[in-house]
């Protein structure tokens, strides 16, 4: 498990991370979120050693990160960059063995990654001769080729189309074992609730929600969603519930007062008893609600 | 995960800066002009001067070819070869048409040397000589005296307090030369480095670099990887000429340089890697090819001075830059060339050179990893070493 623990960094009187905690829990990804400044890409370029931080402690496994383990790790950073004149396959053997592959490995991790990413005739093109999503591409698999312990992504999908970005997930899911944490970070709130399993929310430093996409959504009260025939003003009278809003048809309401768990069915049953019942059902928090809610 | 791990990742960011620069079309260029120069220094002089032959010298008479032949023995011989003619006409016409070097006529108390705008000053020499040889001999003959008598007592012998390697003008060219070939190659090679240190900046593959390697291997690659490719490209260079030398009969200067080729190497590794540290740091403050200009003036001011000194100052001040570290690398090998330089004074140069090369790589070092990831904008000297590292 990778874990931060209390770190904090200034920039001269800014401070730019407060005491951010976290963990990235092995075979899960991480979601990393946060508006823009929050401090995501400082956080990750702390956890890869190349910014140090004014606090805290960055830890494997409990242990503190040492530069050998690091080097395992497998790194895409915010802002892109490899060797523009470098041929695509002697930078990714490069690469590899960089992190501690032998050159017979690394070429085999290159042909099979350069395979996968229908980039395998390019192998000998430099990488600027390449379009940018196949850059991107080559971006992704200097990250990959060390089959790494653990992976940082910042930003892995910005700038790919809908298809790039599934051919993308694919490829993470299968490189990805069971025992390697993954954190990325992204502005694209609708592809984390897709790919993530656990989430971490940054707001101007500090760690304002972490935990399991699932639980976050579902958030603390229950909320449902009734739309009925005719008009559902009627719910206002119904004791234990708090009628949140109320247009013709159309109805949201927390439950507040259930003390024997049956108010849901009582409150179905009253509507089917009035009229038909068109929709009706517990009303899922949105990820984006979550991160605004969060970060207010 | 992997077997066999790397133990030093500098071994393969050098490797890399090598097995780049050798497939660059600029860097192949460059080294296959300098060649060129060097074998055209070597070769087209001697070509010149051996291809023509024994210069040819009209005369008229056996006594003109006697002196001659004097003339040539004085040289060695294959320097002059007489060419009989009929008359002063015939002789004026050969000295027009260029078909001899100059005609040794009868004058009026010896011999009068013909030429068509001027005569060559080393063959006026010789002719000369020789003709007073001859002359005097032969009225040695008529006072009763042998040559041997009448030499006796006219000798002058050459005895030398501090004789050097090399005569002057060759000396003033070897030192130039010395000096030249480490000011080229450590400015063109400095360059390069801080261009690739740049290159990785702007591409902004160092942050990837230097997640994966400590910031201090990815210089020492740098550094370790150019200054064998520069060495590689000396001994390159000295092997081409080596064999201008053998093939073109000039052998015997080999003798004199063989013994400092040796130190040459020691003072252009230590003068090299010094400024490779401070080359690396030029590219790491810049975040562009454009900044390279303003960050790598100070390394062009430490190359520059030294080697104008060491070319244009007098022989005291020589060797006071012989002793200055850097300097010294473009000095003190052309002085052990030219002068006889005691052991101890280079030995010192080294030390002094030694201690120079740990600090400005020490310093080297800590500015490049404090600089190194600061890719916003372009850094001063002086604010890379007031800022803590980050």
């Amino acid at each position: 498990m990778l874990s931060v623990a209390g770190l904090t960094r200034r920039f001269g009187d800014h401070l730019a991370l407060d005491d951010v905690t976290f963990d990235v829990r092995p075979g899960r990804m991480t979601g990393f979120v946060g508006a823009n400044g929050a401090g995501k890409t400082t956080t990750m370029r702390i956890i890869l050693g190349v910014l140090a931080a004014n606090g805290g402690a960055v830890t494997w496994h409990g242990e503190p990160l040492s530069n050998e383990v690091r080097r395992d790790f497998g790194y895409m950073p915010e802002e892109r960059g490899l060797y523009p004149k470098m041929k695509i396959r002697e930078q990714l053997v490069f690469f590899g063995r960089l992190h501690g592959l032998d050159s017979l490995r690394a070429g085999e991790r290159t042909d099979k990654l350069l395979g996968r990413l229908g980039l395998a005739e390019r192998a000998g093109d430099t990488l600027e001769t390449l379009s940018l999503g196949n850059q991107q591409r080559v971006q992704i698999a200097a990250a990959l080729v060390h089959e790494p312990i653990a992976l940082v992504l910042d930003e892995p999908f910005s700038g790919l189309d809908p298809l790039a970005v599934d051919a993308m997930v694919d490829l993470l899911r299968e490189e990805v074992t069971s025992e390697v944490p993954v954190l990325f970070s992204s502005h694209q709130l609708e592809l984390v609730e897709r790919l993530c399993d656990d989430l971490v929310v940054l707001s101007r430093g500090k760690v304002v929600a972490a935990g399991p996409v699932a639980e976050l959504a579902a958030g603390s009260a229950a909320t449902y969603r009734l739309v009925v025939g005719g008009d559902a003003g009627w719910l206002r009278d119904v004791p234990g519930i708090k009628v949140r809003d109320v247009a013709g048809a159309t109805a949201l309401f927390d439950v507040v007062d259930d003390p024997d768990g049956g108010l849901v069915q009582h409150v179905l049953q009253q509507a089917m008893s009035r009229g038909p019942v068109l929709e009706f059902g517990p009303e899922r928090v949105a990820l984006s609600d979550v991160f605004r809610e969060a970060t207010r | 995960m992997s077997n066999e791990r790397l133990r030093h990742p500098w071994q393969l960011v050098a490797q890399r800066e090598i097995s780049t620069k050798i497939r660059d079309k600029t860097f192949l260029g460059s080294t296959a002009f300098m060649l060129l120069v060097v074998l055209a220094a070597v070769i087209i002089p001697a070509l010149v001067a051996g291809n023509s032959g024994p210069d040819k010298v009209a005369v008229l008479d056996d006594a003109g070819a006697k002196v001659v032949a004097v003339a040539d023995g004085i040289k060695g011989g294959d320097t002059y070869e007489a060419t009989r003619t009929t008359d002063v006409a015939a002789a004026e016409q050969l000295v027009r048409d260029g078909e001899v070097e100059a005609a040794l006529l009868p004058g009026a108390n010896g011999f009068e040397v013909l030429g068509k705008q001027r005569v060559d000053s080393s063959l006026q020499d010789d002719l000369r000589e020789a003709a007073a040889n001859v002359g005097m001999e032969q009225n040695a003959q008529r006072a009763g005296l042998t040559p041997e008598q009448l030499r006796a007592g006219t000798q002058l012998q050459e005895r030398l307090l501090d004789p050097g390697p090399l005569p002057e003008i060759v000396a003033n060219f070897v030192n130039i030369g010395l000096a030249l070939a480490f000011y080229m190659t450590a400015l063109g090679f400095g360059m390069m480095i801080a261009q690739s240190v740049v290159q990785e900046k702007e591409s902004r593959v160092v942050e990837i670099l230097a997640a994966a390697v400590p910031i201090r291997a990815m210089l020492w690659g740098k550094v370790i990887g150019n200054t064998v490719l520069a060495l590689t490209q000396i001994v390159v260079i000295a092997a081409a000429s080596l064999l201008g030398l053998l093939a073109t009969g000039q052998a015997d200067i080999l003798e004199i340089i063989a013994p400092v080729a040796g130190w040459f190497v020691v003072f252009f590794v230590l003068g090299f890697v010094a400024l490779a540290g401070l080359w690396a740091v030029a590219g790491s403050l810049a975040t562009r090819q454009e900044d390279l200009g303003s960050t790598t003036l100070p390394g062009q001011m430490i190359l520059m001075i030294p080697f104008f000194f060491s070319v244009f100052a007098g022989a005291e001040a020589k060797s006071v830059a012989s002793f200055i570290p850097i300097a010294s690398s473009m000095a003190m090998p052309g002085r052990m060339l030219t002068e006889n330089v005691p052991l101890w004074q280079p030995l010192l140069a080294i030390v002094f050179l030694l201690v120079a090369t740990v600090l400005i790589v020490r310093l080297g070092a800590t500015l490049y990893e404090r600089t190194l990831l600061r890719t916003g904008r372009r850094l001063g000297y002086r604010e890379a070493i007031s800022i803590k590292a980050s």
